[in-house]
């Protein structure tokens, strides 16, 4: 065994779906930039049109989610839903073109699922400060290990839903590809003497069902799914207000 | 047995919590499809709603199959005789 730590395991040498997520985040950002600058410099008197519309109708769906599904505090919570439908989708869906999908090599769900998991966790420490450590020894500090470990389990099903829907997605379609390929190598490549072109014959008529299913319906799906789950577990580190402390405070006031 | 089988058996078992989800889906969709029928207004909303919830559920039974396809495809090449 070598030396785990040399300069000849630094090399950098990214797969093909770190190259193809890093160029989605990029063309997402430039998009993201160039509409940016059109809404600045768009007369707000006018009516928008065109991108600016489809912009500004994203833009009031999102915060009309926001405030149904979280409520107060979280006015602010748009931006970084939007950039994760983005990143979800986008990721999705490029399988779609013939490229792998970045969904389904696990760092990429793994590393979103964690942007996730810290915005719980720092969500919570905001809105309970100290308060934060006392879930871990409930109901009693005999708990503390099992408290330790699931404090994961969002984490976990997170960002494997993501991996594994993308990862069966893409093995199902290349098992059929292979297959189909197979059976219509043996019938017209063989048969009817079409040579090495014979196994394109199958395959285009089942694989756009398939394409349709696995990248674009649950590239929809999953992104709406992850959206509203990260809603879900933010939402709910905020403390109820008591209410009836609240109406006691209310009246004493009036009271007064 | 021989390791070839044990793994195929494994993989069978598996797959079987694959059907307990299709079950439970098949309760989701019968329950939703009873909402709408007695209150065709409420239907956009159990829509979308039973849409996340099938998708939510599904999950379960993606995993199995994710299993099952690692106990398949990985679990043979690492067995070292």
């Amino acid at each position: 065994m070598g030396n785990l730590i040399g300069p000849e395991n630094l090399k950098f040498a990214p797969n093909l779906e770190t190259i193809v997520c890093v160029a989605l985040c990029l063309v997402l950002a430039i998009f993201m930039i160039i509409v940016g600058a059109i809404a600045r410099h768009a007369d707000p008197t006018k009516r928008p049109k065109g991108i600016l519309l489809v912009a500004d109708w994203a833009v009031e769906k999102l915060d009309g989610f926001v405030e149904e599904n979280m409520g107060e505090g979280f006015e602010n919570f748009g931006g970084i839903l939007l950039g994760i439908i983005l990143f979800v989708f986008s990721n999705f869906i490029i399988g779609i073109t013939g490229l792998p999908t970045p969904m389904a090599y696990l760092p990429v769900p793994l590393s979103l699922g964690l942007v996730t998991f810290l915005l719980i966790h720092f969500t919570a420490i905001r809105y309970n400060h100290w308060k934060y450590f006392k879930r871990y020894v409930e109901p009693f500090p005999f708990f503390l290990p099992i408290n330790l470990l699931s404090m994961w389990a969002p984490l976990l099903s997170l960002s494997l839903r993501l991996f594994g829907n993308a990862l069966v997605g893409w093995v199902l379609l290349t098992l059929v590809n292979w297959g189909l390929g197979n059976a219509s190598a043996a019938i017209f490549g063989a048969g009817l003497g079409f040579g090495t072109q014979g196994e394109l014959f199958f395959v285009p008529i089942a694989t756009p069902l398939l394409h349709a299913y696995f990248d674009v319906f649950s590239s929809f799906i999953q992104s709406l799914v992850f959206v509203f789950l990260t809603t879900l577990f933010v939402a709910q580190e905020k403390p109820e207000v008591d209410v009836e402390k609240e109406t006691k405070l209310t009246s004493r006031k009036e009271a007064n | 047995m021989t390791d070839i089988g044990a793994i195929a058996l494994a993989a069978a078992i598996a797959i079987f919590s694959s059907g307990c989800s299709s079950l439970g889906e098949a309760m989701l969709i019968t329950k939703a499809i009873d909402g709408m029928a007695r209150n065709p207004e409420a239907g956009k909303n159990l829509r979308s709603s039973m849409i996340i919830g099938a998708a939510l559920v599904e999950t379960c039974g993606i995993y199995a199959l994710l299993v099952a396809i690692l106990l398949i495809f990985v679990l043979p090449g690492s067995i070292v005789h």
